[in-house]
């Protein structure tokens, strides 16, 4: 059996997360996934600013703390906190000068193939990371690998998988699944939150088996549970076709099993089968800017309000690109100011950056000429870029899927 | 009996893209019986109208639903001006909606 907690669901997850985990508790792999769909488009406008950046840096200063700690208790970390950069990351925890050995797995950056995209990653799978653990790593740190990669690489290590173990790695894949999203699988955003401890959830841990079954757990004393719904609840969190595609192999989610167990909840029975050709590539493109209010309404004549503030700023900026969203959240005769309130949304999505901060001036400009009662819940920003998300295919083979393992050696994936 | 989905359900709902996805599910069988029969993918649209097109995958040994629903977000989070562009609380919303739920399941 191999003991793989979790300590982050997503960049901006809880810092105390990675020493609460090393000290409470045996584990014998730490991971932490930082990435999302939308997180990939923070670190491509971190690198547009900074080419040295791109990384999740709070996993650095987490590390900074804990990662004495972690040599000390003999358990490894893998996480993909690399991001866009993966191995800036691996020098930087090199530069903590603990003496770890850092392996880094790369060749998720696919921007050659997509020139117009602000990032471009392919989602790799788990054997680079099992492959740099094989040869001795204390922490691995990788760019866009699946969220479940980092339980599956581990486990593949330790037992020594072949690649085509379908069941045992479909297995693994649910177990991380059920990891990937921290205190998700322990109570957190949970349902059924009023019959349990919800206020502190321990982090999750899988003890991951052979065969890939697995026991979810958490470290003995921590708050949350886990419980057949907990998990049930975290399975079904971002999937869609109960196969469910990986790099790896395609995990068949209405083949999973759920049972008690002393220590929390048992999984088992996971058919897996070969993956598809292709690997999936999470794009995004600059989108334009945007920027968004929300006005106030209070009390009578809401709708009148709400078409007089929308005519004065339409007049102002133009309609082009404009949302309304009119919440009608107020009550009649109500006896608190605040539930006797309308919210009107408007948010503008331009390609020009002068328009979107125009909304906002115009916005202010409005305050002691428009409908009675006029105030914001907060005064509007300049106005920000966003992206635009795309997902592609691109073909197995012209990914290049490297590790960098501790003694700078490459090898090919 | 007329009272909320979420009396016997939980849900978790998020985003993939510009999809959202809405997983259900109850704690018994008998639950699940009828959970499966009462809530179809036309169903799901009459509780939830902001919903376009849905479509409906069954977990039985979950006992679960899970739902996709195509294009609700949009270009993706970063772009999408609907509130709760990530979907996160339309499981909650769901079970906030009031259905007839044989008292036996109760």
């Amino acid at each position: 059996m191999i003991r793989i907690g979790n300590a982050s669901g997503f960049y901006g997850d809880r810092f105390s997360a990675v020493r609460e985990m090393l000290d409470g508790g045996d584990l014998d792999v730490l991971t932490g996934d930082y990435l999302a769909e939308l997180t990939m488009l923070i670190l491509g406008r971190d690198r547009m600013r900074d080419a040295s950046l791109g990384y999740a840096r709070t996993f650095l200063r987490q590390l900074e703390e804990s990662l004495g700690l972690a040599l000390e208790r003999g358990v490894k970390i893998v996480s993909n906190a690399g991001g866009l950069n993966p191995t800036g990351l691996a020098e930087a925890v090199d530069e903590l000068g603990l003496g770890a050995k850092v392996a880094c797995v790369t060749g998720d950056d696919v921007r050659s193939r997509f020139p117009d995209a602000l990032t471009a990653n392919a989602y790799l799978g788990a054997w680079g990371i099992a492959e740099a653990l094989r040869a001795g790593a204390d922490v691995v740190v990788t760019g866009r690998v699946t969220d479940a990669s980092l339980v599956v690489g581990p486990a593949a290590a330790h037992f020594g998988w072949a690649r085509d173990e379908w069941h045992a790695l479909a297995g693994a894949t649910v177990a991380g699944h059920v990891l990937e999203c921290g205190t998700q699988a322990t109570g957190g955003n949970y349902s059924f939150f009023t019959e349990i401890d919800a206020t502190r959830p321990g982090f999750p841990i899988a003890e991951v088996h052979r065969d890939g079954s697995s026991v979810i757990t958490k470290h003995d004393g921590t708050g949350g549970a886990v419980t057949v719904d907990t998990v049930t609840a975290q399975l079904l969190y971002e999937i869609g076709d109960p196969a469910y595609l990986g790099p790896d192999v395609v995990s068949h989610f209405d083949t999973v099993r759920l049972e008690p167990h002393p220590r929390g909840v048992r999984i088992s029975g996971v058919q897996g089968s070969p993956p598809p050709d292709t690997l999936k590539v999470c794009l995004n493109f600059p989108g334009g800017f945007r920027n968004a209010t929300t006005f106030v309404l209070c009390g009578l004549d809401v709708e009148e309000k709400a078409a007089l503030v929308r005519r004065q700023l339409e007049d102002a900026v133009g309609s082009e690109g404009l949302t309304w969203t009119l919440a009608r959240t107020e009550h009649a005769d109500a006896d608190t100011e605040e539930t006797a309130s309308a919210l009107l949304h408007a948010t503008i999505k331009t390609t020009d950056p002068k328009r979107a901060k125009a909304f906002s001036r115009a916005g202010i400009e409005l305050a002691l000429g428009s409908y009675p009662g006029f105030h914001v819940t907060a005064p509007p920003g300049d106005g920000t870029p966003f992206g635009v998300y795309r997902a592609a295919y691109v073909p197995r083979g012209s990914v290049p899927h490297r590790v960098v393992l501790p003694d700078g050696e490459v090898v090919d994936v | 009996m007329k009272v909320p989905l979420g009396t016997i359900a939980g849900a978790r709902s998020g985003d993939k893209g510009g999809d959202a996805n809405l997983g259900v599910w109850v704690r018994t069988d008998a639950q699940y019986a009828w959970l499966a029969g009462e809530l179809t993918a036309d169903r799901l649209k009459e509780l939830l109208p902001e919903a376009g097109e849905v479509v409906r995958h069954d977990l039985p040994n979950l006992r679960a639903l899970n739902f996709v629903l195509r294009g609700l977000l949009g270009d993706g989070v970063a772009s999408c001006t609907r509130f709760d562009p990530q979907a996160k609380a339309l499981g909650e919303w769901l079970r906030s909606r009031h259905v007839d739920i044989p008292e036996g399941l109760l």
